[in-house]
């Protein structure tokens, strides 16, 4: 029998399982609009952690970062994400092509227990988080890239890359939670500029392609 | 003091006689909840008493497996509240006769009897109704295994007491791998017993039929068994969940008479409780489809599979 964890290292785990959950859930929601909402909880459950964290922690930092991603992460990005599909009107989106059913899931899986391994194999170990947060963590940011390569739709892509940058803050969370502010914001200033960036690519895909799935871009053009 | 085989005889009684009452409630509160007046509290008892006095109808060139597999289902699903921590905190002396696996094998070779007789009745519907329960059955057998491996490496043992008593012994730290295998196990229950995203247990439409159409061509005292077996299968399960998963407290630790006394209360009253959850879920929620069945118990299977992970790489 293990050792029990205490009560602020187990709500640590379960947040960041929670997150990690979350992503499996915008691996399989079946509408876009679905995802950006799934994508503001995780970012929400992420502030949540951080806030707690700085308190736990004794980091006043950390809620300058808490109030700032709250701000963009939960408000700003996924307002501006609804707003653009709502202008491109979409609708429902077919279901993305590549691998169907429980298989997409079980490719996630076997990814996630790569990155669980592997980091356990490196030997790192946070004074500010557990080791399990870690590792999860890590297992975010691998699930999220499957849901950008496995999903076939622009706005997947869009929320994968930002829920890439959720799990990269957890990490740097783990490993440096000193990391002076500025850094941190100009992480977050890079979403922002990303989301400009994604709103241009799908407006353009959409105007050409007069759809958002990526499905129509290997065709050849004369 | 009641002895302990005493004890142990009333567990199984318990279940024999809370099940169709724990039914009767989740079913008022379910119509409660759509705006019906719905079934009287009692009703699964008058169902009962009204079928047994029935005459036994068998289909033409069926065998005797189709009169025994009711009987023999019943009796499987009435071993397992013998192995698992039902009124008490401490193992009765049966109750070490088999593990978590045990259990469960006990339960599913009370399916396996019932797919028998659905399928010897040679009707089209209980034949289909019987290789959907295989099917998906089978599908959910990972998880439960997964479950049971986090029980292993939680308490070093695969007894359902000693997780009983590991959940009780660290109320104010949570483990994440146990809230993910409780959620993942609630998942199982969901849809061992028929509940709404896998399948509408009221209704009669044939094509979204898994459990509902294994019966159909049982009538009079069998088919009163396979109600009656399905009752104290769901309440089985409901006890595990509760008694071994989430809340295993007000359970008796000692042979006292009060003290066992407030335990049947007790798990009646969270067997309720737990009843009204899944009346709530039910209203909630819309049947999935047939082939979407597979997409819900992956989910299952990921929580499983992520317990048994994350308390693997974090010791917890």
């Amino acid at each position: 029998m293990g050792p029990v964890p205490s009560g602020y290292a187990s709500g640590a785990d379960v947040a960041a399982l929670l997150v990690l959950l979350t992503e499996f859930a915008m691996l399989r929601a079946p509408q876009l609009r679905s995802q950006v909402r799934l994508y503001a909880f995780q970012s929400l459950v992420v502030v949540v952690l951080t806030a707690v964290t700085g308190a736990v922690r004794c980091h006043p930092d950390l809620y300058i970062l808490a109030a700032l991603s709250l701000l963009l992460k939960v408000v700003i990005v996924p307002a501006l994400m609804l707003r653009l599909l709502r202008e491109l009107d979409v609708g429902q989106l077919h279901h993305p092509a590549g691998g169907g059913g429980g298989s997409m899931v079980l490719v996630a899986i076997a990814v996630s227990v790569f990155g669980f391994f592997a980091l356990r194999s490196l030997g790192f170990h946070s004074k500010i988080l557990p080791t399990a947060t870690l590792s999860v963590a890590v297992a975010v940011v691998l699930v999220a890239f499957v849901l950008v390569v496995l999903r076939s739709d622009v706005v997947s892509q869009a929320v994968g890359f930002f829920s890439v940058e959720n799990g990269v803050s957890i990490v740097s969370m783990a490993i440096a939670a000193g990391l002076p502010v500025v850094v941190e914001v100009s992480f977050l200033f890079d979403l922002l500029v990303a989301v400009v960036v994604f709103g241009l690519i799908m407006r353009a895909h959409h105007a050409r392609a007069g759809t958002l799935s990526t499905g129509a871009l290997d065709r050849l053009r004369g | 003091m009641i002895a302990p085989a005493g004890v142990q005889a009333l567990q199984v009684l318990t279940v024999l006689c809370g099940a169709p009452l724990v039914s009767g409630v989740t079913s008022h509160i379910e119509a409660r909840l759509q705006g019906r007046r719905g079934p009287r509290v009692l009703q699964p008892y008058y169902d009962l008493a009204k079928l047994f006095r029935k005459e036994t109808v068998v289909p033409e060139g069926s065998s005797w497996v189709f009169l025994a597999g009711p009987v023999v289902a019943f009796g499987c699903y009435l071993i397992v509240p013998l192995l698992i921590p039902v009124l008490t905190t401490y193992g009765l002396p049966l109750g070490y006769m088999g593990d978590i696996l045990g259990g469960g094998m006990v339960l599913a070779l009370g399916g396996f009897a019932a797919a028998l007789a659905a399928s010897d009745s040679g009707a089209p519907y209980a034949q289909l109704g019987a290789s959907r329960a295989m099917t998906f059955g089978a599908l959910t057998e990972p998880t439960v295994l997964f479950v049971v491996f986090i029980v292993a490496m939680i308490t070093s043992t695969d007894l359902p007491y000693a997780l009983a008593a590991t959940v009780r012994s660290t109320s104010e730290a949570v483990r994440p791998s146990h809230v993910l295998v409780a959620a993942a196990f609630f998942l199982v229950v969901l849809a061992d017993t028929g509940r709404i995203p896998v399948e509408t247990h009221s209704g009669t439409l044939e094509l979204g039929m898994i459990d509902e159409a294994r019966t159909l061509e049982h009538s009079g005292a069998p088919f009163a068994l396979t109600k009656w077996g399905s009752a104290i299968k769901q309440l089985v399960l409901y006890t595990i969940f509760i008694n071994v998963f989430v809340a295993p407290w007000g359970l008796a630790s000692s042979g006292k008479v009060v003290d066992v006394v407030a335990a049947v209360l007790s798990l009646l009253g969270k067997a309720l409780l737990l009843g009204v959850v899944f009346a709530v879920i039910d209203n909630s929620f819309s049947k999935l489809r047939l082939f979407k069945i597979t997409e819900y118990l992956a989910a299952a299977f990921l929580l499983a599979c992520l317990g048994v992970i994350v308390f693997y790489v974090g010791g917890a």
